[in-house]
């Protein structure tokens, strides 16, 4: 496809020099020319961490970092949002999910964190310029308090640095106008403020703030909304309504998203079906097989001995009527995972993983 | 009359030519060896298994670049259409691809070859892909059900052509393709699972459909680990905004992507402000965990169309005000529209006034990213925004050294109460299409130097002279990274105690897939900006007065498309890691440029 990029860029040459200087309907067209269709340029990249294996290589570890979003990233925070010690991320996208923020899981299972805040007294207060240097065994390492870097992104006033199993660690700072001041020892996990000229760390207190816990990826709707009228197919390829008011009966519905090449799902039908023979609640299964696999699932789901009401993917969109996608991302939910609404529709409860034995 | 002597000199003659012909014959064909395994597929055809899979390079290879692109471009996106049947399991609508007669290596059940533990306790398991079982078409796919059926979801599929050689002569078209395989998702417990690997298959045009009758794996292998490393709690934390698709009239500015983090009200929280098309986002922390949107409560909501964002003290009052960078254009009548960069000052609650107008920013710029830091020492912060082309007016000049860019802007800052714009008497001013910048003292001689990553041409070191101006010495440094810089960052990637550089540029698969192809025979302006497009960000380690480009082979440069890098310890191992932004643009269809 390059021949035709390039092709594009001669022929946007072309009839750039035919416009007149000034138009503003170039850069709409150049853009839209392009992207208007929903065609991609390097599209579909997701972003990457590289962690850094101290040998003077790097690993590329995006694809098990849960941070590796599809969308189209510019900018990116990384600091310690929530106080635990980690670095989380923040970023944000040019389209569709416009931010993510991403809680890093690691805490101190590789090491020891220092937080440091800084004031400096002998240049502008904010220290914007100075250069922490934390010495530990594994050799220094230096970080920068930078303000605007990055592609169009502002970093907090506050340093994370890693320790690994070090139980102290050196600090040094090299203040803006070039003075440099040793602050001693700190011993692990401690938050500091370093003064300019006072030699000595001061601690400061912890302010824990735990970012939630994540929903399922792809799950559209979350705890305390209403799940609306939805169209899928019957097993018998009819288009249905699906209403969960209708189908709760004035009792608690479990919503249960399942698949036949799914082994957890399969395996804990007949849980669900005793559930919905308890009588307390009903039990609605939603088959995210593909349409070409109906059959299949449908057959499975007999012999696993289910009987309450399944319905399938696969009924055409239609306008004012709601589809499944409005519910969750397809490609993109885990199954099995199940909501359990209150008879009005409400979701009150999201179990992820066999109902028996959530995550 | 023959004598019986001439007779059998004949016949031997005849013999030996026998054996040239049978040899030349056979060499030609190459007839696999005999079939082992008789099969019968779904369709009722019964196909006969090969013991070896064979591709061979067409012996008359289509030469023209612009039919074998148009080739690969068919094949490529077929190739994704039948990734995309993957993504959703549909292995039964996947088997379609395959002729009946197929014959390739399955993808489940090879024998380990080896496995080792990187960062983290990732696992990285490599697979002995010349074990793997031959398959017919109906086993193949049931193969891949194998692999991706019991994972709680797939994230991703990805099969993509990397490169392809196309037959010229003969009745059937066909092409020996080279492709990367990706399938991402997570296992039973929500572990991050990645099969990836090297291939080739035989495409084959049946009734103006590219179909494919061999699969030969050269690599496979599985990344995973018991969790992924960071979990994305967007939506549980209250900051998901959903946006309209690139684009579409609304959406069609590369301008609004600017976050910046700061304590807007005091709390020691961090706070989160964002650009936006029509309205700006500001989260604020709450001690939940969870954020709350006051942008427009706060007074920081408009107007929207912002670039980069900065948190600083401008008045050294002890609150953050924000500044947001604007991308102007030239009006057809010569004169200069959009806006003028934007101040909000913090009114010491946590509210903003705005400001604009009254603090010397008289002329809309072409602004992206925006840079603090005190050049000059005098205790009051400056700003450097970074001035990129006036692309309504015309395009960059150059692939290589464009030196048309829009000026930058140094807004020296008068004790807190203005700001005066200095770039031209600093040297700041510059042609180069500028989208980034870096503040810090690399000759560590007691001010602020500035790293300036360009798009379309070289990066510069502006040395702070001490005296108010600038000097570029990228160049003296190593550092000119050659290329289209987006991004750059300061941090120590090699724990010696000075700060190295990262920066980040573009590289595009396309770009890689044809370069090699098209090196002789293509306007050299055009191939250099297309060897601009296959470049990679770059790692420089700080020497004495110095740099020193880390090698590719190295690692932690392999993005695409990359944008901001944050350099920190993600995993506390007391080493900078890098978090990298990437992609250009993603279109609703899976097809690519």
């Amino acid at each position: 496809m390059v021949a035709s990029t390039a092709e594009v860029v001669t022929e946007d040459r072309d009839l750039f020099q035919k416009q007149e200087v000034g138009s503003s309907a170039y850069t709409a067209r150049h853009n839209g020319q392009m992207f208007e269709e929903g065609l991609s340029f390097s599209g579909n990249e997701r972003d990457k961490l590289f962690m850094n294996r101290g040998d003077g290589t790097f690993a590329d570890l995006s694809n098990v970092s849960g941070a590796d979003s599809v969308n189209d990233g510019r900018a990116v925070i990384a600091t310690d949002f929530d106080d635990d010690g980690d670095v989380d991320l923040f970023v944000h996208n040019i389209q569709r999910e416009r931010h993510g923020l991403y809680r890093n899981e690691l805490g101190q299972s590789y090491g020891g964190f220092v937080k440091v805040k800084l004031r400096a007294t002998r240049s502008q207060y904010e220290a914007i310029g100075a250069q922490v240097t934390v010495g530990a065994e594994h050799g220094p390492v230096t970080q920068i308090l930078s303000r605007g870097a990055g592609f169009v992104s502002c970093q907090v006033p506050e340093l994370v640095f890693g320790l690994g199993a070090a139980p102290q660690a050196t600090l040094e700072v090299r203040w803006p106008t070039g003075e440099v001041e040793s602050f001693g020892t700190v011993t692990a996990n401690e938050r500091v403020l370093l003064v300019e000229g006072a030699g000595r760390a001061e601690p400061y207190a912890a302010l824990p703030r735990p970012l939630p816990d994540p929903l399922p990826a792809g799950l559209r709707l979350s705890v305390g909304e209403t799940v609306p009228v939805f169209a899928m197919l019957d097993p018998d390829e009819n288009e249905v309504l699906v209403d969960p008011v209708a189908l709760a009966d004035g009792k608690p519905l479990y919503l249960n998203f399942w698949g036949s090449t799914c082994v957890s799902c399969v395996v804990e039908l007949p849980d669900l079906q005793a559930l919905e023979d308890a009588g307390d609640v009903k039990v609605v299964g939603l088959s995210m097989d593909a349409p070409a696999d109906m059959h299949r699932a449908w057959e499975l789901f007999g012999k696993r001995g289910a009987s309450f009401p399944c319905y399938f993917i696969g009924a055409p969109k239609q306008e004012g009527r709601a589809s499944l996608q409005e519910i969750v991302d397809l490609e993109r939910l885990p199954i099995p995972t199940t909501l359990v609404l209150s008879p009005s529709g409400v979701i009150e409860k999201i179990i992820r993983g066999p109902v028996n034995s959530p995550h | 009359m023959i004598s019986s002597s001439g007779r059998r000199l004949v016949l031997s003659a005849l013999v030996i030519a026998g054996i040239a012909v049978y040899i030349f014959v056979s060499k030609r064909s190459q007839p696999e060896p005999t079939a082992s395994v008789e099969e019968e597929q779904s369709s009722g055809v019964v196909v006969t298994l090969p013991t070896e899979i064979k591709i061979e390079d067409p012996e008359v290879p289509i030469e023209l670049v612009e039919q074998v692109e148009d080739n690969t471009e068919e094949v490529a996106n077929r190739l994704l259409d039948f990734s995309d049947k993957l993504r959703r399991r549909d292995f039964t609508s996947a088997r379609t691809w395959f002729t009946d007669d197929f014959a390739g290596h399955g993808l489940a059940g090879l024998p380990v070859q080896d496995k080792r533990t990187d960062r983290v306790d990732s696992k990285v398991v490599s697979f002995d892909a010349s074990a793997a079982p031959i398959l017919s078409a109906d086993d193949f796919t049931e193969a891949l059900r194998d692999l991706m059926g019991p994972w709680s979801r797939v994230e991703s599929v990805l099969w993509k052509t990397k490169g392809a050689e196309f037959q010229a002569l003969g009745k059937k078209r066909w092409g020996k393709i080279k492709l990367f395989i990706s399938m991402m998702g997570a296992g039973a417990d929500d572990e991050p699972i990645t099969i990836s690997g090297w291939a080739y298959a035989r495409a084959v045009k049946i009734r103006g459909e590219w179909m494919f009758d061999r699969f030969k794996l050269t690599s496979l292998s599985e990344a995973r680990r018991s969790a992924t490393i960071f979990s994305d709690v967007t939506a549980a934390a209250g900051v998901a905004r959903s946006g309209i698709r690139f684009g579409q009239p609304g959406n069609n500015s590369f301008a609004w992507n600017g976050s910046a983090g700061g304590d807007v009200d005091g709390d020691g929280r961090w706070d989160l402000f964002c650009t936006g098309p029509a309205s700006n986002v500001l989260y604020m922390a709450s001690e939940s965990g969870h954020f709350g949107e006051e942008a427009k409560a706060r007074g920081v909501a408009r107007p929207g169309g912002g670039t980069g964002a900065l948190f600083f003290d401008f008045e050294n009052d002890g609150d953050q005000d924000l500044f947001v960078g604007q991308v102007g254009w030239r009006e057809s009548n010569g004169k200069l529209g959009g806006l003028n960069l934007q101040a909000y000052l913090n009114e010491g609650n946590g509210r903003f006034e705005t400001k604009s107008d009254d603090l010397g920013f008289d002329e809309p710029g072409v602004l992206y990213s925006l840079t603090a830091f005190d050049y000059d020492n005098d205790g009051f912060i400056d700003m450097f925004g970074c001035g990129y082309g006036r692309v309504e007016v015309e395009h960059n000049n150059s692939w290589t050294q464009a030196t048309n860019g829009s000026p930058n802007a140094l807004y020296h800052n008068r004790g807190g109460e203005r700001f005066e714009e200095v770039a031209e008497s600093a040297g700041l001013l510059g042609t180069d299409w500028t989208y980034a910048a870096a503040a810090a003292d690399v000759d560590l001689d007691g001010d602020a130097d500035l790293y300036l990553a360009n798009d379309y041409g070289s990066n510069r070191l502006m040395r702070n002279n001490g005296d108010g101006t600038f000097t570029d010495v990228a160049d003296q440094y190593g550092i000119t990274d050659k290329g289209n810089g987006m991004g750059v960052s300061f941090g120590d990637l090699d724990n010696d105690g000075g700060l190295d550089l990262y920066v980040s540029n573009m590289s595009s698969t396309a770009g890689n897939r044809i370069l090699g192809r098209l090196e002789e025979d293509i306007d050299s302006e055009i191939f250099k900006m297309l060897k601009k497009l296959a470049a990679g960000n770059s790692i420089f380690l700080a020497g004495e007065q110095s740099f020193e480009k880390l090698p590719k082979d190295a690692g932690g440069v392999g993005a695409s498309w990359a944008w901001s890098a944050a350099l920190a310890d993600y995993d506390l191992d007391g080493r900078l890691d890098v978090f990298c932004t990437n992609g250009f643009v993603t279109g609703d269809l899976p097809h690519d440029t």
